[in-house]
């Protein structure tokens, strides 16, 4: 029964797919994801294989006696996904959460050293 | 006591209206029609705007209170670097949301929290309903 409305209460909230920049500097690639009213509590950052799932919650409690005028924005279950290229160095993804944007940080992959093949003369 | 929740920006055309009406869940797509999106309620205490704006600091951004209205200032800046994807939106944004009741200007707060700014608008006494007793003769 108490199942059964927590389920119902997870479907109630609309996906929402966030708002993103993807951007290259010298030392790797840097996302930033809007996520605005998500909690670090409630942030779930999936690596998996190559596939980088970002799942954050915000959910706007009502307050009794509280009437709204005008909504323009709700709660919403954030959810995207990224392809994370062979050149990031998966180790070392760095994430931080500040004022409702995730900053994931993808570094490369230090590179490696390019091997001599000696030729031994026969 | 009038309390005009209209914004500066908003559904305004009879049109609009009638859609939301037809479509009340419809009111949350307003999303994209002007930035950043609020929320205004309010109770019997106090006036409520609530705003969704990432990334910001509270200290960067510009709240101005005049007699009959709350603006919302500020700048997102962007990142400097090589951009394969662009989505979030950067430059300088205000809205502006009329209040057309007494406000106790003094004890008015704002707080954010995870990229959500809350501004807190207590009622002055003046605007509150006040009952009058009639006495029976």
């Amino acid at each position: 029964m108490t199942d059964n409305a927590v389920k119902a209460e997870e479907r109630r909230l609309p996906r929402v797919k966030p708002a993103t920049d993807i951007i290259e500097k010298e030392d790797g690639f840097y996302i930033y994801v809007d996520m605005p009213g998500v909690s670090k509590e409630t942030l779930v950052i999936d690596l998996n294989e190559d596939e980088l799932k970002v799942i954050g919650k915000a959910d706007y409690q009502m307050v009794e006696g509280r009437k709204l005028g005008h909504v323009e924005f709700g709660g919403g279950e954030y959810f995207r996904s990224f392809t994370v290229s062979h050149i990031v160095d998966k180790e070392r993804i760095k994430a931080t959460l500040k004022d409702g944007v995730l900053e994931l940080y993808l570094p490369r992959q230090e590179k490696v050293q390019p091997r001599k093949i000696e030729i031994q003369a026969g | 006591m009038v309390i005009d929740l209209s914004p500066f920006y908003g559904a305004g055309t009879p049109f609009d209206r009638l859609f939301e009406s037809l479509w009340p869940s419809m009111a949350i797509s307003q999303r994209s029609m002007a930035y950043p999106p609020l929320n205004i309620g309010e109770d019997d205490e106090n006036i409520y705007v609530s705003c969704e704006i990432p990334g910001m600091d509270i200290a960067d951004l510009d709240l101005t209170l005049t007699d009959s209205s709350l603006v919302i200032k500020g700048e997102r800046k962007g990142v400097k670097g090589k951009y394969y994807r662009q989505e979030r939106p950067t430059g300088f944004f205000q809205r502006v949301v009329n209040i057309q009741a007494a406000v106790a200007r003094e004890r008015v707060t704002a707080s954010m929290r995870d990229g959500v700014l809350d501004v807190v608008l207590p009622k002055s006494d003046e605007s509150r309903p006040k009952k009058i007793s009639i006495e029976a003769v």
